[in-house]
This record gives structure tokens, C-alpha cells and sequence, in this order.
């Protein structure tokens, strides 16, 4: 066995009097990967910034073992030193300025007259990019141009161009696709190989599975237990991280199909910045009561700006005609697809789901704000009444509804969000990757919601990356590849290799 | 699973602690701080009167007990009345997350149209005020018009209205003052309540104020929703009537409240209402928190911007009929800089730059910070010069503290 690289011990954390840590253990050895596994708000985030000191030394309990000596950092300079590297989920580079720019960043190497030595600075980066066999990588060039994936790996070479000993992976993958997730988890077996240890978050099983070396488990802010990778199954994490037996990931229900509800026909959307080329070419479809219509395709295949589309939010020129039970209707704006019984929770839920300093509730009737006025004023009491009973229904954990959403865990956030679009009863939902960075047990509960929604009849559209949730919640899948719409399959007994098979299958030219 | 998921709301799951370790001396002044940055958060407008009462003492031991004079209170109150006007407005522009820097031109030209009005076209005065009202908010609208649908920054917007309606304003009074103004519009500024009229007032808020809260009280109950303590709404209903009544007192022992000081005093009560309790109020906020999120949840984001600047146009129309009234002229060069005490008179009561966040009552008490200011070195003679880098100092630390003790500085 290798040596103890990193020893935690005891970690507690309080905020205003509530406990986010209560006693969490996590040892790393030397080359070691281990998975953090936990549920949204157990306190996985909160432990990752313990360690790399964004909370200071004193203002937590317990004690850090750091190569066999106490860790007493005061600040992220202290604990990047030491050779501990945290990368966070939302990415931290300058897309203005170039790969090499970027990772030397506040290092920059300087020659004659303290200007920055370019030429040093872009060997070097080379050099650190054929390292890790990222030797496609042009490190000239500005970080705005590469892909979400790229970026994370150039993230990767930044801290280990810092001499990290142990990389902090805060879910990595969240927005990569499935390639450069590969690419991803080859980089950190390369890593390993080298004898850099890691810390991997992810809610993504498989991902830990294929990876880590051994698994810590928290829960509720509290050590769960640890084990090595070899002597447990994933069904064992999922267990231990939500404390109970889960019977089946999708809660899956019989639901009467009923007419045709919408239609959308040939959707176009350009892109704003080329016109010449389709984000969304030519899509139309069909949608029945009571179905739930799963949207699959790669990243960046265009399902986010043909819902878009559907709900008057594109940002670039569009068209498209829209049926509502066999009515042509116009949806410029957002406005209006509520008013018609359009409603949809955007993907990206920081940037368009919340209003973070606004209360939870005050999230909520956001869309329904005029059904609650009498005399031109809000009446608060009746609406007070109406968020206490969303939350019961969404089981929204929250100290009070008057607290700001910003301060939940994501996953009470989408749920809040969910509940927030579900107020103006719309007939058509559609939901934009509605469990993405949520956890396992708020992933079962949004599931469960949206079969009780359609047995009252309502028709829900889902775009997801998640291949097992489309194929396990949707009664029919679309699958769009590069803007086009390339297969349309009703869900019976669908396989993950045949939607693939469409979305990379370009459409037979037709006129 | 984001960096927003701490602090955690979920319980501990009862599993024992293990390895508690006793809090350090340094723990225990982290937190110290912490928890005294999350009370001055909690309690800002505490906190600002409690700055209020400071400078309040200091002044009057520095000038043997003139400050705290019942006459210079009134004529502190008459001072930031135009500011706070502006500011009352300004506030809603900041939390929508823009800025108006025209508000000191505009009340300038409105000051002057409404002089024009008085002086050369003899307008009664109802008319004048209506027509100015409408005028500014339809200038307001303009400035609204470009920022919400055209998509100009309104820093640049506003900053082209700062020149331009200043040029304006020059152009039809020729730069030259514009005199007589006639008694009745000059009263607006300068004229005070009966001390009966104010008790009667004052009386009247009080019984409005209760009776609010205690039908709030019944309101809860009948919608199952929990029901704050009775000695604590008793208290908090004890408090207001302490409060006006002290205020109706040392204004009736001057000359009767001043009637800017009313209006103002009914644009908070107003405004206030509108923040909290109104549609557009709340979509003001929402829109300044997440401008993206709130068009997305089916909110017309672009009128919400207009009607806010709409808003402004006619708070400045208000300031410029009180200062034509104030000075019983319409000067050319009247509210220049002005826009700067308002938004600075904002800052300090607490508006976020980043929007979102403020209160009237705050901006409001943010200009009677700046005023007493005023007042108070200008009593002791300090030179112009000096008065205008204590101002600057304090805008700067205001601020300062904003940041040092907001959540979102880590």
C-alpha cells in the first residue's frame, strides 16, 4: 500500500448555527483515485472547500493530515502550495486569452525588462499539453475557441502545471459529452499512473465505477463509510448514499396516450452568428396527451434551440409554426407560450431557472405573480398559502419559504424552478435536462412527478443527455443529430445503439 | 451539487459525532465576525439609523446643542427632500440593475418647463403639475425606450440624456432665470402644514398602521398560516406611534411638517407599497436578480425596464417642481450633479450596484445621511471643499462595508 498522501479527519462545518459537516473522514494515498460520492447538498462541495481552504484553517473542526503533517491553511495560495488543486464545476479560464496565457496565469514567465518571455511561455505550454497527450490543443490559441470538454482538460494541465500532488475533480463531466468524458477519465488514469492522487465528485456512477480505486460515501453531512472500489457495487453506493433501497431508478407508469395536443412544423433556426449555417434544420413533430416525448441527440446537436424555438426564447433569426390542438398560435416570447399553456425549465439553471437573492417562494409565483393581486396589490397570505403547498407537493427542502433560493442545494433549486413553471397548469411542459446536477433521490422524485403530471393529462417534452433516463421515462424518442431530426422511435423495448446509431446517421439527402 | 448547495439545509443524520474537536480561540473569533456580518446584513436599516444617530450626536456636541434644534431638523428635512424624491426613484432603477445618470438634467428642464409654465403661460397650478409629471415620465419612457428595446447600455442612454437635456433646458429659457414665479407654486416648496392638519395626520397613519397589522394577524389565521406573537406585533404597533408621534412633535414645534417633506413622506409610504406588495414591485427585483430567469418564467422584462424608467422620469418631474418652488425661480443650472447625491444617497441606504436589492426607506435614510452631512459642516463652517471629500469618503466606505459584509464577497 502506498503512503497516506491526505488525512481528514473529524471535519465539521457549521453555517449560522446549521451543521453542513458533522464528522467526515476522507484519506487519499499516494496515486490514488477516490470517488466522493454523496446526494446534492450532503455536503460534498462544502468538504472539497474545507480542504482546499476557500473556508480558512479555524473556521471548521477537525483536523487535516497532509503528508504526514497538519495542514493549517489560511488560504487557496497556501493549500495550491502544498500541491493541493481544486477544479471547479463552473469553469475558471479567460476565453479571451490564449490556452497558454491561461495556464500560466498570474505565473507568467518573464524575460528581458520584465515582459512576459512568449516564447518560453508558449514552449512550455506545448511541452505541458504533448505531456498529457493533449498535442492537438493549439495553445496560441484564445480558450473561446475550444469545446466545453477542451476546457476542462485545459483546466487540468493548469493545475498540473502547478505541481499538483492531489487534483480536486468537482463533477467534471456535467456538460461534457460522451467522447470527451473519455478523454477525461483516460486523463486521470494517466494521472494516476504518474502518481498524482485525485479526488473525483460525481453523481455519475459509472464514471466512478470505471475510475476510482476505493469510494468515500457522505450523507447528510455525515461520514457514510469508505471502500475500496474492488469490494463494492454501484448499486451499493447508491444504498449508502440515499440510506435506503431504491426498487428501480425509474419509477415507470402505466399512462393513457391520448390526441394529438402540439405540433410543431419545420422548425429553422440559424445561427446567430453564421447565417448560412442551421442550428435546427427543418425539425417538425407531433405530441400526444398524456406522453412524454424524450428529446436524445449528442451535445450540441441543436434540442436546446428547437425547444427553444417552441418557447419564443431563440436567440437568433428562427421560424417555426406551432399547433396547439389543431390551433395555429404565435409565440414570440416567453410571454406568450405561458399564456398559451407552454411552459419550459431551461437547462442551465443558475443562469435562467433562479432569481438567487429572490426567496424560494417568491421564485415559485414568479410566473403566476398577477393571479394574486386584489386591488392591484399582492396578496401575500393567499400566495404564502399556495408556495407552502408547491413545496409540500415538490418536497422542497427549505428552512422557510422566505429564504433565497441561491442558499438550496440543487437540487431543491430545480425542483423550486420545476414548481415555478408548473403554476401557470400548462398543457404542454417542456423540461430542458431536468436532472442535470441533481441527485439520485430528487432524480426519483422529479421522475414520479412527471408521470403523475401526464396521468392528469398533461404532455411533457424532455431533452436529456442522459441516455438511461430517455430511455427509461420517455414513450417516444426523437433523436436529432446536427439540427436535423433523424429518428423518431415509440420507446418499446428501444436501445441506447439504435438512438446513437440515428443521431450519428446523417439524413439521405433529400430535396 | 454546485458551489451554492452550503450552507446546507439538511439535518445532520444523527449519527454520532465521532471526533468533535473543541473550538479554537481563532474559531471563535471567525465566527464572531460572522455572525456580526450577518446581523448588520439582516438589520441594514438599523444600521443606518444607528450611523443616523451618531452623526445626529456628534454634530450637536460640536455645535453646543444647534443641530438637535427642532428648526434645524425641519430645515435638514426641507433639504433632502429633493434628493430623496430623486433617490426614491433612483433606487428602483439600481435594483433593476441600470443606472439614470440624465436625473439631474431632466429636473432641471422640468424645474424650467414648469417655471415657463408658470411664469409666461400662467398655468393653474394643478394643470402645470400634471403636465410635468406626465412630460417627465414620458422623457422617463424615452430613456426606458432605448435601454429596454434597443438594448443601449443606460449608462450611455442616460449619460447622452444628461447633455442633451441640459442643452434643452438652456435652449428655452435662453440661460437666463426664470422669474415670477407665482405664490401658489412657490408655496409647494416652502409652505408647512397647521400643526392640527399634522396630528391629524400623524393620528390617522397610526390607526391605518394598526389596523393593517392586525387584520394581517386575522388574514394568517383564516389562511392556516402561522400567526407572529401578540406582544410583539403589540410592540412593533407601540413603536410606530412613539416614532410619528415623536416626529409630529418636533416638526409642530417649528413651523408644522413642510410640504415637501409630506410629499416625500407619501412617496415612501407609496413606493414602499409598490416594492413589496405589487406585481411590477416584485418584478423589479426579479428583474435585477435575473434578468434572463424572469423573461423565461413569461414576464414582459422590457416593459418592467421601461415602466422603471417611466418611473424615474416622474420622480425627477416631482424634484424639479419642488426645486423651481424652493427657489421661487426656474434656474438653468438647477440639479446639476444632483444624479450623484441620488445614486450615492441609494449606495448608502444599501442598494446593491449589482442589483436586486435596496429599499426606499433605505435610499431615503441614505439622503438624510448626506443632507445631515451637509448641514452639519456647513454649520461649523467647514469649508465647501472639505465637505465634498467627506462625502466622497463616505460614498467610498459605504460601500465598502456593502461588500465586506455582503455573502457574496467569497
Amino acid at each position: 500500500m502506498a503512503e497516506t498522501l491526505l488525512e481528514m479527519r473529524g471535519i465539521t462545518k457549521d453555517f449560522a448555527g446549521v451543521r453542513a459537516l458533522n464528522g467526515i473522514n476522507l484519506t487519499v494515498r499516494a496515486g490514488e483515485v477516490v470517488g466522493l460520492c454523496g446526494e446534492n447538498g450532503a455536503g460534498k462541495s462544502t468538504m472539497m472547500k474545507v480542504l482546499s481552504a476557500v473556508y480558512p484553517y479555524g473556521t471548521w473542526g477537525g483536523t487535516i493530515q497532509w503528508q504526514g503533517r497538519e495542514l493549517r491553511a489560511a488560504s487557496i495560495r497556501e493549500t495550491e502550495a502544498a500541491g493541493i488543486v481544486i477544479i471547479h464545476q463552473e469553469l475558471m479560464l479567460v476565453p479571451q486569452l490564449s490556452v497558454a496565457e491561461n495556464i500560466f496565469l498570474g505565473r507568467e514567465p518573464r524575460g528581458f525588462g520584465g515582459f512576459i518571455d512568449f516564447e518560453a511561455m508558449y514552449a512550455k505550454a506545448a511541452a505541458l499539453m504533448a505531456d498529457l497527450k493533449m498535442s492537438h490543443i493549439n495553445v496560441a490559441q484564445p480558450v473561446a475557441h475550444y469545446s466545453g470538454g477542451e476546457r476542462q482538460l485545459i483546466e487540468i494541465a493548469k493545475a498540473l502545471s502547478k505541481n499538483a500532488k492531489l487534483l480536486i475533480l468537482d463533477e467534471p463531466t456535467s456538460s461534457l459529452t460522451r467522447s470527451e468524458t473519455e478523454t477525461l477519465l483516460g486523463l486521470v488514469k494517466g494521472l494516476k499512473a504518474r502518481g498524482t492522487a485525485c479526488v473525483y465528485i460525481s453523481h455519475k456512477l459509472e464514471e466512478i465505477e470505471a475510475i476510482a480505486d476505493s469510494v468515500t460515501v457522505i450523507r447528510d453531512g455525515a461520514y457514510v463509510g469508505h471502500a475500496a472500489m474492488a469490494d463494492i457495487k454501484a448499486s451499493d453506493i447508491i444504498r449508502m448514499m440515499i440510506g435506503r433501497e431504491m426498487t428501480s431508478l425509474f419509477p415507470r407508469e402505466a399512462h393513457p396516450i391520448g390526441e394529438v395536443v402540439f405540433e410543431a412544423r419545420n422548425v429553422i433556426c440559424l445561427d446567430p452568428q453564421n447565417v448560412n449555417r442551421r442550428r435546427v434544420d427543418d425539425v417538425s413533430f407531433q405530441l400526444r396527451r398524456g406522453e412524454i416525448l424524450g428529446i436524445a441527440g449528442l451535445v450540441g446537436a441543436g434540442r436546446t434551440e428547437l425547444v427553444s424555438a417552441l418557447f419564443g426564447c431563440y436567440r437568433g433569426p428562427y421560424t417555426a409554426e406551432i399547433l396547439l390542438e389543431g390551433k395555429p398560435i404565435t409565440v414570440r416570447t416567453p410571454k406568450e407560450a405561458v399564456r398559451h399553456g407552454l411552459c419550459m425549465v431551461p437547462e442551465d439553471r443558475k443562469a435562467h431557472g433562479i432569481v438567487p437573492d429572490l426567496a424560494v417562494g417568491q421564485n415559485i409565483t414568479l410566473s403566476t405573480l398577477d393571479d394574486y393581486t386584489s386591488g392591484g396589490l399582492i396578496d401575500e397570505n393567499r400566495e404564502l398559502r399556495d408556495i407552502d403547498a408547491a413545496i409540500a407537493q415538490m418536497r422542497i427542502k427549505t428552512a422557510s419559504p422566505m429564504l433565497a433560493i441561491a442558499r438550496l442545494s440543487g437540487g431543491n433549486q430545480q425542483k423550486a424552478v420545476i414548481s415555478k413553471m408548473l403554476a401557470p397548469k400548462p398543457r404542454v411542459l417542456i423540461l430542458d435536462e431536468p436532472t442535470r446536477g441533481v441527485d439520485v433521490g430528487a432524480k426519483y422524485e422529479i421522475y414520479k412527478l412527471m408521470f403523475d403530471l401526464v396521468k392528469q393529462g398533461m404532455s411533457i417534452i424532455m431533452v436529456s443527455s442522459e441516455m438511461p433516463e430517455v430511455l427509461g421515462i420517455s414513450d417516444r424518442v426523437l433523436v436529432i443529430g446536427e439540427g436535423q431530426l433523424r429518428g423518431d422511435f415509440i420507446n418499446d423495448g428501444l436501445t441506447q445503439e439504435q438512438v446513437l446509431t440515428a443521431a450519428i446517421t446523417p439524413l439521405p439527402h433529400a430535396a | 451539487m454546485t458551489s451554492t448547495d452550503s450552507p446546507s439545509l439538511t439535518t445532520a443524520g444523527g449519527q454520532p459525532d465521532t471526533s468533535k474537536t473543541p473550538p479554537a480561540g481563532s474559531t471563535r473569533a471567525v465566527v464572531g465576525v460572522t455572525q456580526f456580518k450577518a446581523a448588520f446584513t439582516r438589520y441594514k436599516i438599523l444600521a443606518l439609523a444607528v450611523v443616523i444617530a451618531i452623526v445626529w450626536v456628534f454634530f450637536n456636541y460640536l455645535t453646543d446643542g444647534d443641530f438637535l434644534t427642532a428648526r434645524n431638523l425641519s430645515n435638514l428635512l426641507r433639504q433632502m427632500a429633493i434628493t430623496g424624491m430623486l433617490a426614491s426613484g433612483m433606487v428602483f432603477v439600481i435594483i433593476a440593475g441600470e443606472i439614470d445618470l440624465s436625473v439631474g438634467s431632466l429636473l432641471g428642464l422640468l424645474g424650467g418647463i414648469a417655471a415657463l409654465f408658470d411664469a409666461r403661460y400662467h398655468l393653474p397650478l394643478p394643470v402645470n403639475l400634471v403636465a410635468v409629471l406626465a412630460i417627465g415620465a414620458a422623457i422617463g419612457c424615452f430613456n426606458g425606450y432605448w435601454v429596454a428595446y434597443r438594448g443601449i447600455p443606460s449608462f450611455i442612454v442616460t449619460l447622452a440624456g444628461l447633455l442633451a437635456f441640459r442643452g434643452i433646458l438652456l435652449g428655452i429659457t435662453h440661460g437666463v432665470t426664470v422669474t415670477p414665479i407665482s405664490p401658489g407654486l412657490v408655496a409647494v416648496g416652502q409652505s408647512y402644514l397647521p400643526a392640527l392638519i399634522g396630528i391629524i395626520l400623524a393620528a390617522a397613519m397610526f390607526v391605518v398602521l394598526a389596523t393593517v397589522t392586525l387584520r394581517n394577524r386575522a388574514n394568517r389565521r383564516t389562511h392556516g398560516l402561522k400567526v407572529p406573537a401578540f406582544g410583539l406585533d403589540l410592540a412593533k404597533i407601540a413603536l410606530t406611534g412613539v416614532a410619528l408621534a415623536g416626529f409630529i412633535v418636533v416638526l409642530n414645534a417649528y413651523r408644522g411638517i413642510p410640504t415637501p417633506v409630506l410629499i416625500l413622506l407619501c412617496l415612501l409610504g407609496g413606493l414602499t407599497i409598490m416594492a413589496r406588495r405589487t406585481v411590477l414591485g416584485r418584478r423589479i427585483y426579479a428583474i435585477g436578480g435575473n434578468l434572463e430567469a424572469t423573461r423565461l418564467s413569461g414576464v414582459d422584462v422590457q416593459r418592467v425596464k421601461l415602466v422603471v424608467f417611466g418611473l424615474m422620469g416622474a420622480a425627477a418631474a416631482l424634484a424639479g417642481v419642488m426645486t423651481t418652488a424652493r427657489l421661487a425661480a426656474g434656474s438653468p443650472s438647477a440639479g446639476s450633479l444632483q444624479e450623484l447625491d441620488a445614486i450615492a444617497s441609494c449606495i448608502i441606504g444599501g442598494t446593491s450596484m449589482r442589483g436586486g436589492a435596496g429599499t426606499v426607506a433605505g435610499a431615503l435614510i441614505g439622503a438624510l445621511i448626506m443632507a445631515s452631512l451637509d448641514n452639519g459642516m456647513s454649520m461649523l463652517s467647514v469649508d465647501t471643499y472639505w465637505q465634498m471629500i467627506v462625502k466622497g469618503t463616505i460614498l467610498l466606505l459605504a460601500v465598502w462595508l456593502d461588500i465586506a459584509t455582503g455573502t457574496k464577497s467569497a
